[in-house]
């Protein structure tokens, strides 16, 4: 099974000494378009195993367009580092100049389809390669969305030929958040976009006296979001899965015994063809 | 303005508490409430910003303590958002900011420290650059010497304080021996850069450090010759030139051209 683990900043002098076997690596693209010894790192990582390019900072659904600029810083590190994969987000972070360091939520509308397809085109045009588009969570929804959101994505991948990277807890967080149906929700995925899943842990907040549930990277992949990722790999076959945290980043060691539970659980859908139940 | 960009403008003014922001109509309660839903938002981009700061600002977080660091985060966020995804670019104004913040006026070095940290943080993500060949020199007529401008490495801040920054700066690392610093000590001229991999502090004496700035700030080897030996008559200018040209400072350099005769 084809697991990775994203690649923080404070374990990569241990992943460069232990090289672990049979991971792969992600890493965000923003944190690699400055100068320092970082890239180079980065670089002698790639040597051993592959490394995946993830971007936080292209906010494809901003009215106001693509920042070329960064496009281009883009490109060039695509170019440096031939990544397997490179993905973005459903989202939009930069309004007036400024940019707001959230993955902030779109209204799903024709309007708004329109506009992140045109955006999709852009990017790929100007990375010369397919992109990955990413599920965010949500907290909130707009009155106005009418589109559900893997529609929304089934559609813009139609567009555009971008594919899905699936977000198992974001789907898990959303759907919860709002009482809808995940099932639904990845039945609504056409199998063949999934290029890559996310898991990650999530917390459970109270809000008001009702539970509100924030993916913020920070812990364990929960119970109920192991047990709807082996329902999206029933689905969508075994795609390559990522392992994320981001905050209180625990020891090497933790992430890839999280990962080799992602592999556990991949093994009969490797079995499987892809697409076809396994039960 | 489209339908998106009024909605993405609301949740902005929404998001930093901008004055006059009015509610954003387009999100639905859902059982909890607007408000409830953007502050969770805005908890996320403020606590996520405050850490970039802090990372940024070890020491000035460390001196003035994390509760107070995260309130003046909190105010620098809402006024400074970060401009794009480069949080490493994130922070550039907070000194001036600081030294403008009426909380933390009785730190009179305060300033002057995130100036240094800011510094460390330029130096440790500039780009690369190939230092400049002292055999590219020895092609020049002595008598064009004077007319030499250099580009410098874009690492390089140069820094002077009235208050001795570095040994606050040494004496807040974690597991520094130094624990107590002379504020009166006098003050510091500071040349902080990338070499190889790190990110290196050279304290250096008013001459020397008066030739780097000049040469930093555009200004021809002759203005900056006469910068430095007007606070040293006896600096050895050459070698300071061979230091220089030795530890990578100089990139490039250009001649400017000849004064027409009268």
């Amino acid at each position: 099974m084809d697991v990775g683990i994203g690649l923080r900043a404070r374990h990569v002098a241990e992943v460069l000494a232990r090289r672990p076997p049979a991971v792969w690596f992600e890493v965000h693209a923003e944190n690699y378009l400055g100068g320092g010894p970082a890239i180079a790192e980065l670089e002698t990582v790639r040597h051993d195993c592959p490394v995946a390019l993830h971007g936080v900072g292209l906010s494809l659904g901003s009215a106001e367009g693509l920042d070329h600029r960064h496009l281009r810083r883009v490109r060039a590190l695509v170019d440096r580092l031939q990544p397997r994969l490179v993905s973005e987000h459903l989202s939009w972070s930069i309004v007036g100049g400024a940019y707001l360091n959230h993955l902030l939520p779109l209204p799903y509308t024709a309007d708004t389809l329109a506009l992140v397809a045109r955006h999709v085109e852009q990017a790929q045009d100007a990375l010369r390669r397919p992109l990955l588009i990413e599920n965010p969570s949500s907290y909130l929804r707009y009155r106005h969305s009418t589109i559900p959101e893997a529609e929304f994505l089934a559609e813009l991948a139609r567009r555009t030929g971008c594919g899905v990277l699936c977000d198992v807890t974001n789907v898990h967080v959303t759907c919860r958040n709002f009482g809808l149906d995940a099932g639904q929700y990845l039945a609504a995925l056409p199998a063949e976009t999934v290029g890559e899943i996310h898991l990650a842990g999530h917390s459970v907040n109270d809000a008001g006296g009702r539970p509100i549930l924030i993916d913020d990277h920070g812990s364990r992949v929960a119970g109920p979001v192991w047990d709807l990722y082996a329902r999206a790999l029933e689905r969508f076959g075994p795609v390559p899965t990522l392992i994320e945290w981001d905050t209180d980043v625990p020891p090497l060691a933790v992430l890839l015994e999280e990962a080799a539970i992602a592999g556990r659980l991949g093994r009969p859908a490797l079995a499987g063809a892809r697409g076809v139940p396994a039960a | 303005m489209s339908p998106l960009r009024e909605l993405q403008a609301a949740m902005r003014a929404a998001l930093l508490d901008e004055p006059g922001r009015a509610p954003v109509t387009a999100i639905l309660d859902d059982g909890l409430g607007a408000e409830a839903r953007l502050a969770i938002y805005r908890h996320h981009v403020l606590d996520s910003l405050t850490e970039v700061l802090g990372a940024t600002y070890p020491v000035v977080r460390r001196l003035v303590d994390e509760r107070f660091f995260a309130y003046a985060a909190d105010r620098y966020i809402r006024r400074h958002p970060p401009a794009g995804p480069y949080l490493f670019e994130y922070g550039a104004a907070f000194a001036d900011f600081l030294a403008g913040f009426p909380p933390c006026a009785h730190l009179a070095y305060l300033p002057d420290v995130a100036r240094l940290e800011w510094a460390i943080n330029v130096a440790a993500h500039a780009p690369d650059a190939v230092p400049l060949d002292p055999r590219a020199l020895q092609g020049l007529d002595p008598t064009d010497a004077p007319r030499l401008r250099f580009g410098v490495h874009p690492s390089l801040t140069l820094l002077a304080s009235p208050w001795p920054v570095d040994r606050i700066w040494r004496a807040n690392l974690p597991d520094s021996a130094e624990t107590t610093v002379d504020l009166a000590a006098g003050g510091a001229r500071l040349a902080v850069c990338r070499r190889g991999e790190q990110v290196v502090l050279d304290a250096l004496e008013p001459a020397p450090w008066a030739l780097r700035a000049a040469l930093a700030g555009g200004r021809s080897l002759e203005e900056a010759a006469a910068a430095a030996l007007g606070l040293d008559p006896g600096l050895d200018l050459a070698a300071a030139l061979r230091a220089l040209l030795e530890d990578g400072t100089l990139i490039a350099f250009t001649l400017s051209p000849r004064e027409e005769a009268p």
